[in-house]
């Protein structure tokens, strides 16, 4: 899923101080999994706005609603009967959220609430760890299902580097060495013979050599 | 004051919060929970929004809970709850979560009233009151 991060309410107010009438704007999909913009941290910073207001003496109307996904056109369209008495919708989706809800009204300022963090996965309750770049072209077969670009602070494809302690990375201790990782699981089900490959340079233009990438699938379409 | 407690607290039966509620007049909401790990922070910004100068959670003693962690937990929420109203310039004292104690356990009556008198120098709270209809 994609992660996110409320930011700062100072930088938030900065940006909705020009506003008079603002639809605080959740979203119920992946950053709601992550505890930044789902439905009750739209109400909560919608709130925490509404008493920063009167505490300044600022005479604006703060609402709030939450989509069950703010990047998909026809959850987005139900803004169609609510927008309207807006000068500003604060979004708490994640970049494409903000970014799909301006293209559907050109007119509306939408301001992001949330910093847009990485596609991870949930490690416990209240952790989230980056596992995956979106690199376009998939290594996970060779590499035991465990991303040595995501996960190795230095993206060694033919490791390990050498320096880990006790199975923790030297860069940062705090996690574990992908490559150990690699290894004891590549181990685990007689995958090791996989590491006598040697592999190239990633080829990063599968990411973004191209600009904005886009999935066309004729199938899906109209 | 907004005053949401764990039923496990002695003396927080229904009567005791009628009782309680009568005495106080408007001067408290209670809210009785099932557990105080059912209490986030919506709640709290809630009611200081729209009625409450502070708002308290009261929770049963440090390894007392029936759900294991509700009370952990709420300790929890009330920081986050804090850092926000800090972050919009409210004072952090005016929410707060007071623990029970196993050793020396007092009424909810009790542990209310001394709430009321540590608050009492915190004054109206700028976050209420009607400004461009919020």
């Amino acid at each position: 899923m994609i992660t996110g991060e409320q930011k700062p309410v100072e930088e938030i107010r900065q940006m909705i101080a020009p506003y008079k009438r603002i639809l605080v704007l959740g979203c119920g999909s992946c950053v709601a999994e992550c505890s930044a913009g789902g439905e009750k941290e739209t109400a909560m910073l919608a709130s925490a706005l509404r008493m920063a207001a009167r505490m300044n003496n600022e005479d604006v109307t703060i609402e709030e609603m939450t989509l069950d996904r703010q990047c998909v056109m026809q959850f987005v369209i139900q803004l169609d009967k609510v927008i309207d008495p807006y000068d500003a919708v604060l979004s708490l989706g994640c970049g494409a959220g903000v970014q799909a809800v301006a293209e559907m009204y050109p007119e509306v300022p939408i301001i992001p609430g949330l910093n847009t963090e990485f596609l991870g996965e949930t490690k416990a309750q209240g952790e989230w760890a980056e596992t995956c770049l979106g690199c376009g072209d998939c290594m996970l077969y060779h590499f035991g299902g465990i991303c040595p670009l995501a996960r190795c602070s230095k993206q060694i494809l033919n490791g390990p580097c050498g320096g880990s302690v006790d199975g923790r990375c030297e860069v940062n201790p705090d996690i574990p060495c992908a490559w150990q990782l690699i290894i004891d699981r590549l181990d685990k089900f007689g995958g090791l013979d996989r590491l006598e490959d040697i592999y190239p340079p990633k080829d990063w233009s599968k990411k973004q050599g191209g600009g904005p990438r886009k999935i066309i699938r004729e199938d899906q379409q109209k | 004051m907004a005053l949401f407690y764990c039923q496990n607290v002695p003396e927080s039966r229904e009567a005791d919060r009628q009782a309680l509620e009568e005495a106080c007049g408007e001067t408290m909401a209670l809210f009785p929970m099932p557990c105080s790990g059912r209490v986030e922070p919506v709640h709290l910004l809630r009611a200081l929004e729209e009625f409450a100068d502070a708002a308290y959670v009261i929770t049963c003693p440090q390894g007392a809970c029936r759900n294991f962690e509700g009370n952990s937990r709420a300790m929890k929420r009330m920081e986050r709850t804090k850092s926000i109203i800090e972050s919009i310039g409210l004072e952090r004292e005016r929410v707060g979560l007071i623990v029970c104690s196993k050793e020396n356990p007092k009424s909810l009556a009790a542990l209310a009233q001394e709430i009321l008198e540590d608050i009492s120098s915190l004054g109206p709270s700028p976050a209420l009151g009607p400004v461009g209809g919020n």
